[in-house]
């Protein structure tokens, strides 16, 4: 039994997790809401070339310079916040829903699609992600959508095994024979019963897993397998001046920090959702 | 203690990877002992640009293969254009079919062999033999040798025979030696070659028996760096002592004491060739010569010479610079948006649904463009007019792939192949139109046919006199141009960056020569 002191100590440490986790929304949603109005609040044309204004150093007017074609720099920045940060929610949210059915079912019932599903996992495991992603994407060819494929044929697998594990683990539950006493058909089961109790585990890898999506996707874009030129999205837009590294550097620098504080913001985030639902962390609920 | 160690490791980590920071020791071992050495990084020599190895005969390998001082042609292309004598002493042209070339005495292969004129014809009978280009362009019915004599009878007149016998594939070696399977071909230049890997690296040493003198650097490495990032970063390092086919974005990296650049305008032209094979699905569009005109108008050639090449270049009218008299005269759209746009707009393209693309009968004004990487300007030049082609309505999907030249070959698969060639390398008009626009071209991968241009090349072909051929040059320039079937952008300004202790390595405007005996490095 917990001392009124440990209690206190579990109290601070929440509300601490509280205030963390709603600063981290706070910012994600400025972000999403950056990504989805980007079209409104660029102060220039991101896609409008204007060769007069090429390579201009951060000044008042563009505040990060601008590329070698006279584009804004900051304005393609916002704007390839919605290829970057829309892609990777949608590439999280396939996998994770559909990773999620997988290994749900597979834990539940067993059996042979059971060995096949989790073998073909195997087989995705077994290789290094990114270089997977880079030969579906080269089979596929360029584009965002494909290099969004690519990735998800690759990371669904980590959603099966955890969903699987933890449904493995519920499926000999009391409360769960339980219901099956109650007469609830497998649909039910699994709907009502498994999902809700597995979806704490699955949320927090998905959070953790946005930051490294967004990684993966901006690698493959810088690559040239995601994302094609003129689309504004961070890889692609760091790609396109790594040239100019040495000599303008803000042409790599804008969209590397955009997706430097992007993944680190999600990953905070994820963190901070893992500390909330830590049953560790609950005592004082 | 934890936060200790994780400071520490943190240290450490910094420490590690500022350790990668540092200067490289291995530094070309020109600085040394006595032996001089020098490495060289070029961005176009690999299998994309068919310069898979030094082997003349094959494809465009005979480029590395001149370029590097390793073979030798009998004619030599001066910077204004005109022929000069090199391995051969003289040449003349006995009539209209028959050619005496006298090679030089003292030319030795770089193994000790004396090179004459049974020499040059085994070389010449085993090039038409596998080359396809040379033998369309040499036309060489029968050869004889006599001792340093050779004569050439032609199958019909060939008024540039000289001048394409200085193209690369015209470089001599030995065809005793024949092709070796490292691919270590033996010419007459002042270097020899030790080792040729594909897309990564060739190894000379100099020819210690050079019939034209003596070569002063020992050793030369030449190394294929395909992105311009490392090779810029490379030639700051000090890991490459010059460099070719640096970007212009890197160029005020070296615009120091430190480097010094060797710069010549050239003929090296970038420029477009339209798709006209019926059974590619863009041809309602590319088929339309209002398209064709509006696409001619819609891309902004001063720009993309001013700020993407930095002013070095210059815009092209035709296919030859003006410098040449064959360049003179010709005519062609400027950029307009603004009648581009009208263009369009009469010839029934329309932007139905205010997407800004302009249809016409439910066919969506959109053109896939060619391309490829090695040659560091033409993606620039792909997104440059990609978005001035989007301003009049017309939607360019850029394909660029060092695999361009498998894809050209697919008469499906593109509408605009875009590329840098130089156009008037010898000097003369005629290799262009026969390598690039008409029906015998091993390179019209467009499929383009005009009865015109077929007459006035054989005109041409048959002509001896240059201000004769000149005129008819500028005709069949002309003819293409009001077709709008091929788009000559601009001209490069060639540059070859060195550093500043390297002299000897000079850009020449037919893009041949870079070492030479001259090469030196202290």
């Amino acid at each position: 039994m917990n001392s009124p002191i440990t209690i206190r100590v579990q109290k601070v440490k929440k509300n601490r997790i509280r205030e963390r986790l709603f600063i981290f929304l706070i910012l994600v949603v400025i972000l999403l809401l950056v990504s989805f109005f980007a079209d409104k609040i660029v102060p220039y044309a991101p896609y409008a070339q204007n060769l007069s204004l090429s390579r201009q150093p951060p000044s008042a007017a563009h505040w990060m310079g601008t590329d070698q074609y006279g584009r804004d720099v900051f304005s393609r920045v916002i704007v390839g916040a919605q290829a970057s940060v829309f892609s990777t929610l949608i590439l999280v949210g396939v996998i994770s829903v559909f990773g999620t059915a997988a290994g749900t079912l597979c834990g539940y019932f067993g059996g042979r699609t059971d060995s096949v599903v989790m073998r073909v996992s195997d087989v995705c495991l077994a290789f290094p992600g990114l270089v997977f992603a880079l030969a579906i994407a080269a089979l596929l060819g360029g584009g965002i959508s494909n290099a969004v494929i690519a990735l998800a044929v690759i990371s669904w697998p980590k959603y099966a095994r955890v969903a699987r594990g933890q449904t493995l683990a519920l499926k000999n539950s009391d409360f769960i024979a339980a219901a099956r006493l109650a007469g609830d058909t497998s649909a039910q089961m699994i709907l009502r019963h498994i999902l809700p109790n597995i979806l704490g585990p699955i949320l927090v890898t998905a959070m953790l897993d946005i930051g490294t999506m967004m990684m993966e996707l901006a690698g493959l874009s810088f690559l040239g397998l995601g994302a094609q030129p003129p689309m504004a999205e961070w890889g692609n837009m760091m790609s396109g001046g790594r040239s100019m590294l040495q000599t303008y550097p803000w042409l790599v620098l804008s969209p590397g920090v955009a997706i430097f504080l992007t993944v680190v913001t999600f990953n905070l985030l994820g963190d901070t959702v893992r500390d909330y639902l830590d049953p560790k962390n609950a005592g004082s609920q | 203690m934890k936060k200790i160690l994780a400071i520490l490791l943190v240290l450490c980590f910094a420490l590690s990877l500022l350790s990668g920071c540092g200067g490289d020791t291995k530094k070309p071992a020109a600085d040394s002992g006595k032996k001089k050495t020098f490495v060289f990084g070029d961005t176009t020599f690999n299998a994309e640009n068919e310069e898979p190895n030094i082997d003349p005969h094959y494809a465009y390998s005979g480029w590395p293969c001149i370029r590097y001082g390793v073979g030798e042609t009998l004619m030599k292309i001066a910077d204004d254009g005109t022929l000069q004598p090199w391995l051969a002493k003289s040449v003349v042209n006995v009539n209209e079919t028959t050619w005496e070339i006298v090679i030089k005495d003292a030319v030795r292969f770089s193994n000790g062999k004396k090179c004459d004129a049974a020499a040059v014809k085994a070389c010449f009978e085993h090039l038409i033999k596998v080359h396809e280009r040379a033998a369309g362009n040499l036309k060489i019915a029968s050869m004889k040798a006599d001792g340093q004599k050779l004569t050439i009878v032609t199958s019909e007149p060939n008024p540039i025979l000289m001048n394409y016998l200085s193209e690369a594939y015209g470089c001599i070696i030995d065809m005793e030696v024949g092709i070796p399977k490292n691919g270590c071909v033996v010419g007459t230049g002042p270097f020899v070659a030790t080792e040729v890997v594909t897309d990564n690296h060739v190894k000379l040493v100099k020819n210690a028996n050079y019939w034209d003198g003596k070569v002063k650097v020992d050793e030369v490495t030449v190394r294929t760096i395909s992105n311009g990032d490392t090779l810029a970063m490379a030639l700051q390092s000090g890991e490459i002592n010059a460099a070719y086919g640096m970007a212009y974005a890197s160029y005020p990296l070296f615009e120091n004491d430190k480097f010094k650049f060797s710069s010549i305008q050239t003929s090296r032209c970038f420029w477009g060739m339209v798709n006209f094979h019926k059974e590619n699905p863009g041809y309602a569009i590319m088929s339309d010569p209002a398209v064709r005109k509006a696409i001619a108008m819609g891309i902004n050639k001063k720009g993309f010479v001013d700020v993407l090449l930095k002013g070095y270049g210059y815009t092209a009218t035709g296919a030859f610079p003006d410098s040449f008299a064959f360049g003179k005269g010709v005519k062609t759209v400027s950029y307009d948006p603004a009648q581009a746009k009208k263009i369009l707009q009469d010839a029934g393209w329309v932007d139905t649904d205010g997407d800004g693309i302009r249809e016409k009968n439910g066919v969506k004004l959109s053109i896939r463009w060619l391309t490829y990487p090695s040659r560091q300007e033409l993606p620039l030049l792909a997104e440059s007019a990609q978005a001035t082609l989007k301003d009049i309505g017309i939607d360019v999907q850029i394909n660029n792939t060092k695999n361009h030249n498998k894809v050209r070959k697919d008469p499906k698969a593109w509408d605009i192949w875009v590329s840098a060639n130089v156009n008037a390398g010898l000097g003369d008009p005629q290799n262009f139109f026969d390598t690039y626009c008409l029906d015998s071209s091993v390179k019209n991968s467009g499929g383009h046919h005009s009865d015109r241009l077929e007459k006035l090349a054989v005109q041409l072909r048959g002509t001896f006199d240059p201000a004769e051929r000149a005129r008819i040059a500028v005709q069949m320039q002309q003819e293409l141009l009001d077709d709008n079937s091929y788009i000559f952008c601009s001209f490069l300004r060639m540059s070859m960056i060195m550093q500043s202790k390297v002299s000897g390595l000079t850009a020449h405007t037919c893009d041949f020569y870079e070492m030479t005996k001259d090469l030196d490095i202290n």
